[in-house]
């Protein structure tokens, strides 16, 4: 298994790191009081947009084809003596670096579209950060069984 | 100048402002709106606000801050009303609901849960079970068609929702003791899972023991990523 626990997005030597994770719960969650405005959140609207048409969509079929056409139907499930039990020792692997691929990815649209939009301080911008990055960030935290 | 709201609290909570700034470059000074039995922490809302990284950590701040010492209703980031005197008003307007929200969420913090597995163990799991599909793979491997190839993305495509549907709602009813009250959320792709869990204080070791179990019971082809305590986004 493996089982990443996270305290909040704040706080803790990795910054930002988890702040990914809570994203749509900081902009799309939370109490709203009718009559009031928010601020525009281009960008936001994209990355919710995506989720759904990528699941319907030719590409998406074609992906899944090619997926299934190069399975291993022979090789079967990994063993349980895979799993490493050292920290941090599955940057890439498995289930775990696809995940984080797609969470990442969401979050590069995100902010593409911010910059192609404002323009203004892109330094300061939710920024696409690379996967590796992104995991080790996290392994001060990772508990793995 | 329009007043961005933070979150909303009971007048008597500590409100430990001092530290923390709000949204902003440079940061907006955070102050404390008062209205009877209810206080809101507001900034002044800056021109041309976007969500940036600042500003959004700058927001999760103030909240974490918050819940921590006492009951906080967070507000949906980038929520901006005209001036102090319409955030007041719309306190006093919905007072009683906040004042009842913010007892059912006192000593309560939310855990969001995400979950994937991996997409090799799923399709083999499909494969395995479904000879359409197991059939119309052969077939694509050698020669297929496009429209095969389609056809056949398709089936699988649906096999992988379904699935994962399934897999969220078992996920779900397992853990649901464990928790007051749940949310789902869209899963982002890849993953089957976002679930937001309303967890007592005094329970949230037992919550995460119990995530901990199921997540070594679904094996390693499974991701679990389990993030909390929050401020109670999901709850309000």
């Amino acid at each position: 298994m493996t089982l990443v626990q996270q305290s909040n997005a704040t706080s803790g030597g990795s910054g930002s790191g988890n702040l990914y994770d809570v994203l749509e719960l900081i902009l799309d969650r939370g109490l709203v009081i009718d009559a009031f405005v928010r601020v525009s959140l281009v960008g936001i609207e994209i990355l919710k947009i995506d989720v759904r048409v990528v699941v319907a969509s030719v590409d998406t079929y074609l992906r899944f084809a090619e997926a299934c056409n190069r399975l291993d139907l022979e090789s079967g499930r990994k063993a349980p003596s895979q799993l490493t039990d050292l920290v941090g020792d599955m940057t890439e692997n498995g289930a775990k670096g696809k995940s984080k691929g797609a969470l990442t990815g969401a979050v590069e649209a995100f902010s593409e579209s911010l910059q192609g939009k404002s323009g203004e301080e892109p330094e300061e911008e939710p920024r696409k950060r690379p996967a590796r990055k992104a995991t080790s960030s996290r392994q001060t935290q990772r508990r793995e069984e | 100048m329009p007043t961005y709201i933070y979150a909303i609290t009971d007048a008597g909570h500590p409100l430990p402002l001092n530290g923390l700034h709000g949204v902003g470059d440079p940061p907006s000074e955070l102050r404390t709106l008062r209205s009877g039995r209810l206080a809101a922490v507001v900034s002044d809302a800056p021109p041309g606000l976007r969500a940036k990284r600042r500003d959004v950590m700058a927001h999760q701040s103030v909240l974490e801050t918050l819940m921590a010492q006492g009951a906080t209703l967070p507000m949906r980031f980038g929520l901006v009303g005209p001036g102090d005197d319409e955030v007041t008003a719309a306190l006093d307007r919905e007072a009683d609901a906040y004042q009842e929200r913010l007892k059912e969420l006192d000593g309560r913090v939310e855990y969001n849960l995400k979950a994937g597995r991996d997409e090799d163990d799923l399709l083999r799991e499909i494969m395995t079970e479904s000879d359409e599909i197991r059939q119309l793979n052969e077939r694509t491997r050698t020669e297929g068609s496009h429209d095969d190839r389609v056809a056949l993305g398709e089936l699988v495509a649906r096999e992988v929702t379904d699935r994962g549907l399934k897999e969220a709602e078992s996920v779900a009813a397992r853990l649901a003791d464990a928790a007051d009250r749940t949310s789902h959320a869209e899963p982002a792709p890849q993953q089957f899972l976002n679930l937001s869990f309303l967890v007592p204080r005094a329970e949230t070791d037992a919550f995460v023991a119990a995530v901990r179990r199921e997540a070594e019971e679904r094996g390693d082809a499974y991701s679990f990523t389990l993030t909390g305590p929050l401020p109670p986004y999901s709850f309000v």
